[in-house]
């Protein structure tokens, strides 16, 4: 393969002889899809092994099952051990229902377990809305035994511990698996449908970046609970229906077969072995382990049996999770994107543009023009204060931010600036103080609502979606929230000529398609900036804009700036970079311990024996020279 | 009123025993952020040794924590250097499904090596209780409350009296900043999980002895085991002994007084109550929200 | 990925298509057109002891018939399979057997809680489906028409005789008072159930009456509270573990009701002795399908080739196991060929001579006769009803556990 330099970060080009390895890798997986799927529809007309129907049937149901914990796991991030509680909820339900209404085709109840099992999920999202991480995987297992005892327990609804029978099938010998084989790849197909069509929607790439990052996402407008919950319901719906489907097919349902553990082990290794966040992942998975599992079980003799299958189990969990953390699809997706782009240049060495200009996005960005009558500052906050343990970070901080203005903030090292940051936009819950924004009380406002209302804000170090692009990053800001907006599809064109030209504007246009883990980071403090230009904030809140990039863009940071504010924006800065403070900011508050020290005029702050005292120090002189 | 008072004893001397083995749980995420879901394993392969050592060589149990604590705690040491080592740097929820990966593999060797009857330990004090005032001690329960005492005990004085100690302390709070004092972070990590493992072990011996075990128990132990150390709050040693105090008496006397079928659904209605009401537990930490890690 | 992880991938996917591979080899069959007899036990798992022994009746019966000349002047082969005590591999295993494996015959496995699904899947595919174990009253009320229970009784009828013995004592001696705990599992729970009502009915009051989840390993709690009210008698509903924990529990307490009756543990011979302490045992009475010593048609020729090829007397589930195998050749001798709907309808209108003794069955394939019900006497389990079958001339009336076993 010819190496080729190219600038642009496109997918990887057909070269002028296409052979098999320059075939965009989307269209080999599209053919292989296509071919397992007329394969599994085709598969009980031509035969009528009840073996293989019965592993293709099984298979489905973990298909089935960890393509819905894609969902809450792959895509946002939450790994949840608590999914084969959703089919026991399906085969109950069909249990239950079949057993109280014995005249009507069990098959009725099929869609019923569906709404049941969502409208649980429903309970478990909004109780597990504080946990993260590991704490949420417990959560999981708990809620996952506690069924079991519930359906233990509650003998009168589920039979207890002898549990529910079902009614054998009435239909004909020959095609005896049909309904449920069939009714299992419905299933799967409208699973699989779903999660296409969440991939591309917002609503996507709002769980997308929960995933990444879940209290920066909160900044930019991505209201968290309804995400969560909404993705809860995704991932349990249709396996509530397989769940049912399956139950229908053991005609016994009982609790330690429908709430077994062993089973959600076994949808979650489906799941990583397969490629979280991958649309067909979970179904590769799902027939590369149960074949896996029941060959273990009955073909070598003596070695397998139940230990040999915990070892399988085990051993698998521990070599994925080690070795092939991305499972196989991303890893095998990773690799080749790696072959087509050997001997190309990356982009990453290329400097950053100077950047458009504004005019253009004049019709992005509200313009305010400052109205001499309005003199209420736009943020005001007062007594704020913020304990962690003994250490008072934030201890009675007040200070206002005129509109219009560029208002400045500077303190040594642990006055607790970035904190008083994180308190206005809701990154961390403050203990105390009032907090007004644009006339209104913001305290209780969680953090998207903030964002809504037109705050926005950077991060000192910076925080991106890692495995987004630079694109992504900057649409996925959402300015206002309804759940229309989440259907609609994740990158509209509107959006994405709008972010260009954010992008544009900061110098990072090349970059459109990086993924933002290869970004200096120079590069995504400019991307961040844009990503906080889409929100069209009112109120921009830097956090050390100037700290970390060369001269030259700290120079283009205090003309982007200038240049912003001469449409309204209102900006609060947070800076260390004396000289550009100086020079830029009016007024600035200074903080120290936590509270107000001073405030004024960059010439009254320069001169104040006790901000000298404090923080500047005696040989101190602002010149556009003396820059650090 | 005796009938009160002799279900609280019970519960009291439960929950020591849940604190031996909850003592090392806790210790191990306290300093390694990792939740060792393989724990119960590690308690139950203890059982299985202790059992081999009683009816093979005739060592009474409880003595016998001398020679499986250590044989427990090797295999800690070695679970870390394979296993948990390499991923030391991925996220929480990674270590979770790897421990329980592990869990499952240790369940299956137990399976084969021992096989799947049910197990019990049995010496002539298994059945046997002191009288007090009326009420009845269990002898294995009151031996079980003294070896997690002094196992306990121990475990304090290591953290707070020695250099290995505060090494381990400062390891847990910044392990980047330990490094930068000469602190070995991988020999402190690998040693705490061995000692967090070993905790175990001699609980093991001791459980063997009050409940028939197969290798499966180990699903039943993890559940507790996080209920207690979520209660207490993840990295407390105080925390783990007063959590397991409560819980024991929880379930004491929800066997007692509401009904002995809902007394095992405690566990996971324990974890679920603490985990929404209170994320910490009762005398944990809070983890500072703004710093920059998933 | 750099080379090594891609060769761990390489490594890996070969790893996969290896073991699918091995999917692909069965085991063979030997010999000249034996019929086929297939099987899924659970031989690990949570039921892996009665699985095993289960197996092991199985696979003496196997031998014995082969030896007396196979069925229908062919050698029987038994193709097993171990389903880890899980549902969805009995399934695969049964479907395997069918389709694969293409067997001839089909016999059961252990617990109501495997054969509900197994059986639906011989009903399915209309063969005869005799199971050793399985007894929760719930597998005969679907109306399957193949589906037959090689025990004398479902679950809810175990403990009859003893329970219509006991309300038949003079007054002076019968227990005043019972306490009812027991597991919450499908088969112990409908015994105690029934032993209840026919004794509230003779007018013994019910102190206690509690069920336990089935991983409850703490009883502390449940014996102080039988103690504080006193019974004559404990009927235990009980699997294993929890047989012996309640009574390793009573004895710490200090409580020892003067009547105990278990269901299950005790009938596990050696290994319940061991487990509580050989002293310990006496008088405690259980309900059990066979013995040994059992004076039934053909039982001694059964202990005597079981004690040849394993080396120890055998369990009940082994002798359930056998007895399935018993009713499966006398249908196929009775029928002349294999017909599995032919052989349903012999069996249900036939009365075959088992090791367990003589079995019938009504039309849903429930049997129709009465368990044994057993007493550990001088640390040996004996029979004391009925009293034809009975290996011990007086049942001891009472629980006398000598203490803690030394």
């Amino acid at each position: 393969m010819t190496a080729t330099v190219s600038s642009t970060p496109s997918k990887p080009s057909k070269q002028a002889v296409p052979t098999l390895r320059h075939v965009p890798p989307g269209w080999i997986g599209r053919i292989i899809a296509a071919l397992a799927t007329a394969a599994v529809l085709a598969y009980p007309l031509v035969s009528d092994d009840t073996y293989y129907q019965n592993m293709i049937i099984i298979s489905l149901v973990f298909a089935i099952g960890a393509s819905g914990l894609n969902i809450i796991t792959g895509f946002t991030g939450y790994v949840s051990l608590g999914q084969s509680a959703f089919i026991g909820l399906g085969g109950y339900t069909i249990g239950v229902l079949a057993t109280k209404f014995d005249t009507v085709s069990p098959w009725l109840w099929v869609p019923v377990a569906g709404l049941v099992a969502a409208a649980v999920a429903v309970g478990l999202g909004l109780v597990s809305l504080r946990s993260r991480g590991p704490a949420f995987v417990i959560i999981t297992v708990a809620f996952l035994f506690l069924m079991q005892q519930v359906a233990v327990n509650w003998e009168d609804v589920t039979g207890g511990t002898a549990g529910l029978l079902l009614p054998l099938p009435t239909w004909g010998i020959d095609v005896i698996n049909w309904p449920f084989y069939y009714a299992l790849v419905a299933i799967l197909a409208v699973q699989l449908l779903m999660t296409w069509w969440i991939r591309r929607s917002k609503f996507g790439m709002g769980l997308i970046a929960i995933r990444e990052d879940e209290t920066k996402a909160a900044t930019i407008g991505i209201n968290l609970p309804v995400h969560k919950v909404a993705a809860f319901v995704a991932s349990s719906v249709f396996v509530g229906m397989a769940g049912a489907v399956y139950g229908y097919y053991l005609t016994f349902i009982d609790p330690l077969g429908m709430f077994a553990i062993l089973i959600s082990v076994q949808i979650i290794l489906t799941l990583l072995v397969g490629g979280k966040a991958t649309l067909w992942g979970p179904v590769l998975g799902a027939f590369l382990i149960e074949p896996l599992n029941e060959t273990v079980n009955n073909s070598l003799g003596t070695l397998g049996g139940g230990n040999a299958r915990l070892f399988l189990f085990g051993g698998l969990l521990m070599a994925v999770v080690v070795f092939l953390p991305n499972g196989i699809l991303p890893s095998l997706a990773a690799f080749l994107f790696r072959r087509s782009r050997e001997g190309k240049a990356g982009l990453v060495g290329a400097r950053i543009e100077t950047g458009g200009s504004l005019e253009s996005l004049r019709k992005h960005v509200t313009v305010t023009e400052a109205r001499a009558t309005d003199t209420t500052p736009l943020l005001a906050v007062t007594g704020l204060r913020k304990h962690f343990g003994g250490i008072k970070a934030v201890d009675g901080c007040s200070f206002t931010v005129p509109r219009g203005s560029i208002t400045g903030l500077i303190g040594p090292n642990g006055s607790g600036k970035s904190t008083v940051f994180n308190l206005i936009d809701n990154t961390i819950a403050a203990d105390a103080g009032t907090i007004v924004f644009d006339g209104e009380h913001i305290e209780k406002v969680p953090a998207w609502g903030r964002a809504h209302r037109g705050i926005g804000r950077t991060y000192q170090i910076t925080r991106l979606f890692a495995e987004m692009t630079v694109l992504e990053n900057v649409v996925a800001a959402q300015r206002s929230f309804s759940l229309t907006q989440l259907g609609r599809p994740a990158i509209t064109g509107k959006e994405a000529a709008e972010a260009s030209e954010f992008l544009a504007f900061v110098g990072m246009h090349k970059y459109r398609d990086q993924k933002a883990r290869a970004l200096s980071y120079g590069q995504q403090k400019m991307v961040e900036l844009a990503q906080v230009l889409m929100l069209d904030p009112k109120l921009i809140m830097l956090d050390e804009p100037a700290g970390g990039i060369n001269p030259v863009l700290i120079e283009r940071m205090g003309q982007m700036i200038r240049e912003l504010n001469s449409y309204g924006k209102t900006f609060l800065i947070v800076e260390h970079n004396m000289p550009f403070m100086l020079d830029l900011c009016d007024p600035i508050h200074v903080l120290a311990r936590g509270a107000t020290m001073a405030s004024g005029t960059p010439d009254e702050i320069r001169t104040d024996p006790a901000v000298i005292d404090a923080y500047l120090g005696d040989d101190f002189t602002s010149t556009r020279q003396d820059v650090h | 009123m005796t009938q009160f008072a002799q279900n609280v004893v019970l519960g009291l001397l439960l929950g020591g025993v849940y604190a031996l083995v909850a003592s090392g749980l806790t210790l191990i995420f306290g300093v390694m952020k990792v939740i060792n879901i393989a724990h119960g394993a590690f308690l139950v392969l203890a059982s299985f040794i202790s059992y081999t050592l009683w009816s093979a060589l005739g060592i009474d149990p409880l003595l016998g924590i001398l020679v499986t604590s250590p044989i427990i705690f090797a295999a800690g040491w070695l679970t870390y250097k394979v296993a948990v080592e390499p991923i030391r740097t991925a996220p929480m929820t990674s270590t979770v499904l790897l421990t329980f990966g592990l869990a499952l593999v240790l369940e299956g060797a137990m399976g084969a090596i021992w096989g799947n009857n049910s197990t019990s330990i049995t010496p002539s004090y298994a059945e046997e209780s002191f009288s007090v005032a009326g009420l009845f001690l269990p002898k294995v329960d009151v031996y079980g409350l003294l070896v997690a005492i002094v196992v306990l005990g121990a475990l304090a004085l290591i953290l707070t009296k020695t250099w290995l100690g505060r090494a381990i302390r400062a390891a847990a709070v910044n392990s980047t900043g330990a490094e930068l004092v000469g602190i070995k972070v991988s020999s402190v990590a690998a040693l705490v999980f061995a000692l967090g493992i070993g905790a175990a072990g001699a609980g093991g011996a001791i459980i063997g002895v009050l409940y028939p075990f197969v290798p499966g128990s180990h699903y039943l132990w993890i559940a507790r085991l996080l209920a207690i150390v979520v209660l207490g709050g993840m990295g407390s040693l105080n925390g783990a002994v007063l959590g397991a105090v409560l819980f024991g008496l929880a379930e004491t006397l929800t066997a007692a007084y509401i009904s002995p079928s809902w007394a095992t659904a405690v566990p996971y209605l324990v974890v679920f109550a603490v985990l929404l009401i209170r994320p910490q537990g009762l005398l944990g930490s809070h983890l500072r929200q703004d710093s920059v890690t998933a | 990925m750099n080379t090594f992880g891609r060769s761990r991938l390489r490594a890996l996917a070969a790893a996969s298509v290896l073991a699918l591979g091995l999917a692909g080899c069965g085991t063979d069959s030997a010999g000249p057109d034996p019929i086929k007899i297939g099987a899924s036990l659970p031989l690990t798992g949570q039921f892996s002891q009665p699985g095993q022994a289960a197996l092991r009746g199985y696979q003496t019966w196997e031998a014995m018939t082969n030896e007396s000349g196979g069925l229908l002047g062919r050698p029987v082969k038994l193709i097993y399979k171990d389903d880890a005590s899980q549902q969805n591999i009995i399934v695969a295993d049964y479907n395997a057997l069918i389709s694969r494996d293409k067997v001839d015959l089909l016999v059961g496995s252990y617990s109501s809680l495997l054969n509900l699904p197994a059986s639906a899947i011989a009903e399915r595919n209309r063969m005869l489906f005799v199971e050793p174990a399985g007894g929760s009253p719930k597998m005969f009320k679907r109306g399957f028409r193949y589906l037959f229970y090689s025990q004398q009784a479902t679950a809810d009828k175990t403990g009859l005789a003893y329970a219509n013995w006991v309300a038949g004592l003079p007054a002076n001696i019968r227990p005043r008072t019972a306490a009812y705990p027991t597991i919450d599992d499908p088969f112990a729970a409908p015994s105690v159930e029934a032993i209840r009502e026919v004794l509230e009915k003779a007018g013994v009051t019910t102190v206690y009456s509690e069920t336990y989840a089935p991983d409850t390993r703490n009883f502390d709690t449940i014996t102080n509270a039988m103690k504080a009210a006193n019974p004559d008698l404990v009927v235990h509903g009980a699997s294993f573990e929890d047989g012996v924990g309640m009574i390793r529990s009573m004895l710490r307490a200090g409580f020892r009701p003067h009547w105990l009756y278990q269901t299950t543990a005790p009938s596990l011979g050696q290994q319940y002795a061991d487990a509580i302490g050989p002293a310990n045992t006496e008088g405690v009475v259980f309900a059990i399908s066979h013995t040994p010593e059992a004076n039934t048609p053909g039982n001694a020729e059964f202990v005597a080739k079981y004690q040849e090829m394993f080396g120890e007397p055998p369990p009940e589930d082994a002798a359930d196991g056998f007895a399935a195998g018993q009713m499966i050749a006398a249908a196929v001798k009775g029928v002349g060929r294999i017909d599995q709907t032919a052989l349903a309808d012999w069996l249900r209108n036939h009365t075959v001579s088992t090791v367990l003794g003589d079995l019938s069955w009504d039309d849903d394939g429930r049997p129709e006769g009465e368990f044994l019900i057993g007493q550990w006497i001088n640390g040996e389990a004996r029979i004391i009803l009925p009293k034809q079958y009975a290996t011990a001339e007086q049942p001891v009336l009472g629980w006398q556990p000598m203490g803690a076993k030394s």
